[in-house]
């Protein structure tokens, strides 16, 4: 008889019935799971610098065990080792000590008050470890790639002996702290995929060799750790199906399907299946992958072995993980991104609220910040890493004021619910007859952005809950202002499109907007001014078109907006599409059927192109002086008050919609 | 104002090779100071050679991330060869990588190089500027030998410093 922590009834909830797969029980080990919903252990860099809890996290994780509803809710996983080379993450948590035991349990009971299953991971970082020490571990001393890693050196067999001895302990720890499950990661670059890839194990004891040999320190573990968990404690692994490493020499798939089987025979009670490395060259998580597109290596790991097999990368609506797990080639949908923009995304989706979620965007900067050593955040959720903090709560307001926002973009509408759920009276107005500010445009570029109108519609039905007047269709002139009196303006207008020199009078210069939304006529030779994102999209817009597109803007490189995470993908996307970009430079002046460019350092030189689009954008002063001769209180967001990115104007709006 | 083409390229071709020769001499000018801090005891040579040997390891950590061994031994040994030959053309030399004789041979031919021309400058015996690229090489692909668990070896066949008006060195893998 399988071991129940927590009874949950899902009958009578929607999402149950709408997504039948999601919400049935499933055995892991000796623990029964009553859905097939995993929140994966994800890095945080909340914890203190010395390893220890903080409420911080605490309040991180609480959030994440009520959206699992039941299911599967994993802390981060801990380095394991005094001597610090495990440790990936300056505020990553640690369990080398009996001393983290107390500060764990916290999170354990933390989880368990949401009455979902605690997941506990044991994660040393190997090859891009040692945060905060000169140098890391591995099986071999094989050099970095990236500058920003700390070298490796080998380790001794006894050193690889303590490594075992320290999962274990770790292990045990973690099973004293209260968790129910036990995970052992094995990805990316970590200390268990080196021994496991032939790219960075080049050992010739019993810890090298073929793959059994390399497989050999991660059986150790796994068999070390069931040993220590008992019978109803689970053991799972995360391993690579691929490891996308073929350009250094790495792992063939079929390798990778033989850890999975090594992994099977040691014990491990379930395997969530990832691939790729931090290192790899490939995308493998960004917007530009469809959805679903990895789906295919869950299945032939389903062929492989006979464990549960769990998965997360890229799926990040219910429906495609439930028909995986109806057609029985998947069994867990684990999460990661999804979660840290939206905590209770699967609560949302059994309560039929689906509507509700506020869906990741794939823009990585999650992880931009945690190799930066900072604590996490997200592009779109601004409450995220501050769930702990009373003031990024909105509260009932005193003395309801009536809000004029101007501008329906990301920014106005996040303001807008937020101030209306608070008890303001919100009219919202735009000129445009839809919301979605410059979104709508932006969503058109290629690669997946048209994933960002999630947000646009997410805020949308918020705005709507939240009873927000809406004025779509009316532009708000000095006149308007005057007759309403409002107690607040918010001013979310976008940002400005300055004209450059030399364009009056030209009618191939055309902006941006006018491009995405198809109302420019654009030649077939074109110069892009403006090398930030809205630049570097509409570049890629028009070259998908066999346009050739020229890039010139004034920031030292392209994309100097985009998060470094996401921003590789955008520079090899430009060069895929034979799009010359010209950083640090200007456009000195237009003539005809050419630019001329200037360097910063003052060389010149000409581009043809029939047509200019200007991408630049500045703050957007309109209506400003208005409002203050009317002695309205003002608040100016988004990119009206400097021109930046969707983060900025969603983290804008959501501030001031709670300070208003 | 339109552009004059030449008068554009003619400033740009000149600030290109004033920073060439800078590099040049830069370089010689840190050589002067590590001679004079490590004191009479200290062989010049010994101390370019340790120089060679430290720059080239970090000049071979950069390489790693533009390699790769997709296309096989062949190709990964030919864009190793170029990578090389373009470090040199960065400093001002005609170089370039060609394909060998045999199978897993590459030569790096150079033609045209600014270093012996500013080492005259400073006083520096030929010999040392030969064996200084020699040892640069050969530094640059420590790293690269160990990444991607490949043997590696680089030779000077000739040398411009030493009257045999080219350079030509010999990249190959290492026999087992």
């Amino acid at each position: 008889m399988a071991k129940v922590l927590f009874e949950w009834d899902y009958a009578s909830y929607p999402g149950a019935k709408a997504y039948p797969n999601l919400f049935k029980p499933i055995q892991l080990g000796n623990l029964m799971v009553p859905n097939r919903i995993k929140y994966a252990a994800t890095e945080d860099n909340l914890n203190d610098h010395n390893g220890f809890i903080t409420d911080a996290d605490i309040a991180y994780m609480r959030s994440r065990a009520e959206g699992v509803v039941g299911g599967l809710c994993f802390m981060q996983g801990v380095y394991m080792d005094e001597a610090r080379k495990g440790q990936g993450y300056v505020g990553q948590a640690a369990c080398w000590d009996d001393k983290y035991v107390d500060g764990l349990r916290r999170i354990a009971d933390a989880i368990h008050s949401e009455k979902a299953i605690a997941g506990f991971q044991l994660m040393d970082c190997g090859r891009v470890g040692a945060v905060e020490v000169e140098s890391g571990h591995g099986p071999s001393t094989v050099p970095q790639r990236l500058r920003i890693f700390k070298p490796m050196f080998e380790m001794t067999n006894a050193e690889v002996k303590e490594m075992v001895r320290q999962h274990v302990d770790a292990a045990r720890r973690g099973v004293e702290a209260g968790f129910d499950v036990m995970e052992i990661s094995g990805i990316v670059g970590y200390l268990i995929s080196n021994f496991l890839s032939s790219y960075t194990n080049r050992r010739t004891d019993e810890y090298g060799g073929d793959i059994r040999g390399r497989c050999q320190a991660m059986m150790e573990i796994i068999q070390g750790v069931k040993e220590v968990c008992g019978p109803d404690i689970p053991v799972g692994i995360r391993l690579c199906s691929e490891e996308l490493l073929n350009d250094v020499r790495g792992n063939t798939p079929e390798e990778s399907m033989e850890t999975y089987r090594m992994a099977e025979e040691a014990g491990a009670d379930y395997i969530s299946c990832t691939l790729g490395w931090q290192e790899s060259i490939y995308p493998v998580i960004s917007r530009d992958i469809p959805q679903g597109n990895w789906l295919y290596l869950a299945k032939r790991a389903k062929e492989h072995v006979k464990i549960p097999i769990q998965m997360a990368y890229r799926l990040f609506t219910p429906d495609k993980p439930d028909k995986a797990i109806g057609d029985g080639e998947l069994d867990f949908w684990e999460m990661c991104r999804s979660m840290i923009a939206d905590p209770l995304m699967p609560k949302k989706v059994l309560e039929g609220r689906e509507e509700d979620i506020r869906h990741c965007v794939a823009c990585n900067l999650c992880l931009a910040r945690l190799f930066r050593d900072a604590p996490m955040t997200c592009y779109i959720n601004p409450r995220c890493a501050h769930e702990h903090d009373d003031n990024f709560t909105p509260k009932p307001v005193e003395d309801p004021k009536e809000i004029m926002i101007v501008g329906a973009g990301p920014s106005g509408m996040e303001c807008a619910y937020v101030a209306a759920q608070r008890g303001h009276e919100v009219h919202l107005y735009d000129k445009r007859s839809e919301v979605g500010g410059t979104l709508l445009e932006a969503s058109h570029a290629p690669y997946g952005d048209e994933e960002l109108m999630t947000c646009v519609n997410y805020q949308k039905t918020m705005c709507e809950k939240a009873g927000v007047n809406f004025h779509l269709g009316e532009e708000v002139t000095e006149q308007l202002i005057a007759d309403e009196m409002p107690d607040s303006v918010v001013l979310a207008t976008g940002p400005f499109y300055p004209q450059i020199e030399g364009a009056a009078g030209r009618d191939n210069v055309v902006n941006v907007l006018d491009v995405m939304n198809g109302k420019a006529q654009v030649g077939d030779t074109v110069v892009v001014y403006g090398n930030r994102k809205p630049g570097i999209g509409v570049a890629l817009f028009l070259a998908k078109q066999g346009k050739k597109v020229t890039l010139v803007g004034r920031e030292k490189t392209a994309g100097f907006d985009v998060n470094p995470s996401f921003k590789w993908r955008y520079m090899i996307y430009l060069k895929q599409n034979g799009v010359m970009a010209y950083n640090d430079c200007d456009i000195e002046a237009i003539n005809d059927g050419e630019i001329i460019v200037k360097t910063f350092d003052g060389y010149r030189f000409p581009v043809a192109c029939d047509t200019v689009v200007v991408s630049e954008r500045e703050a957007n002063e309109s209506l400003k002086k208005t409002v203050q001769s009317e002695g309205i209180e003002l608040f100016v967001i988004g990119d009206a008050l400097v021109p930046r990115n969707l983060s900025s104007a969603v983290h804008d709006g959501y501030r001031i919609g709670l300070r208003i | 104002m339109p552009v004059n083409a030449e008068k554009e390229i003619t400033k740009l071709w000149r600030d290109l090779h004033s920073a060439q020769a800078e590099i040049c001499k830069t370089y010689y000018r840190w050589r002067e100071v590590a001679v004079a801090v490590a004191g009479p005891d200290m062989k010049p040579m010994d101390i370019a050679l340790k120089a060679a040997e430290m720059m080239g390891k970090d000049m071979g950590k950069s390489l790693l991330p533009r390699l790769n061994w997709l296309k096989g031994e062949e190709a990964f040994l030919m864009n190793l060869g170029r990578a090389l030959a373009g470090t040199w053309v960065t400093e001002g030399a005609l170089a370039a990588a060609e394909k060998g004789e045999k199978p897993g041979e590459v030569f790096i031919r150079c033609t045209r190089c600014p270093w012996p021309t500013a080492a005259k400058e400073f006083g520096v015996p030929m010999e040392e500027v030969a064996l200084t690229r020699e040892r640069l090489f050969q530094s640059m692909l420590q790293d690269v030998s160990v990444f991607f668990n490949i043997p590696l070896k680089i030779e000077m066949l000739k040398a411009i410093p030493r009257g045999e008006g080219e350079y030509l060195l010999r990249l190959s893998k290492e026999e087992g």
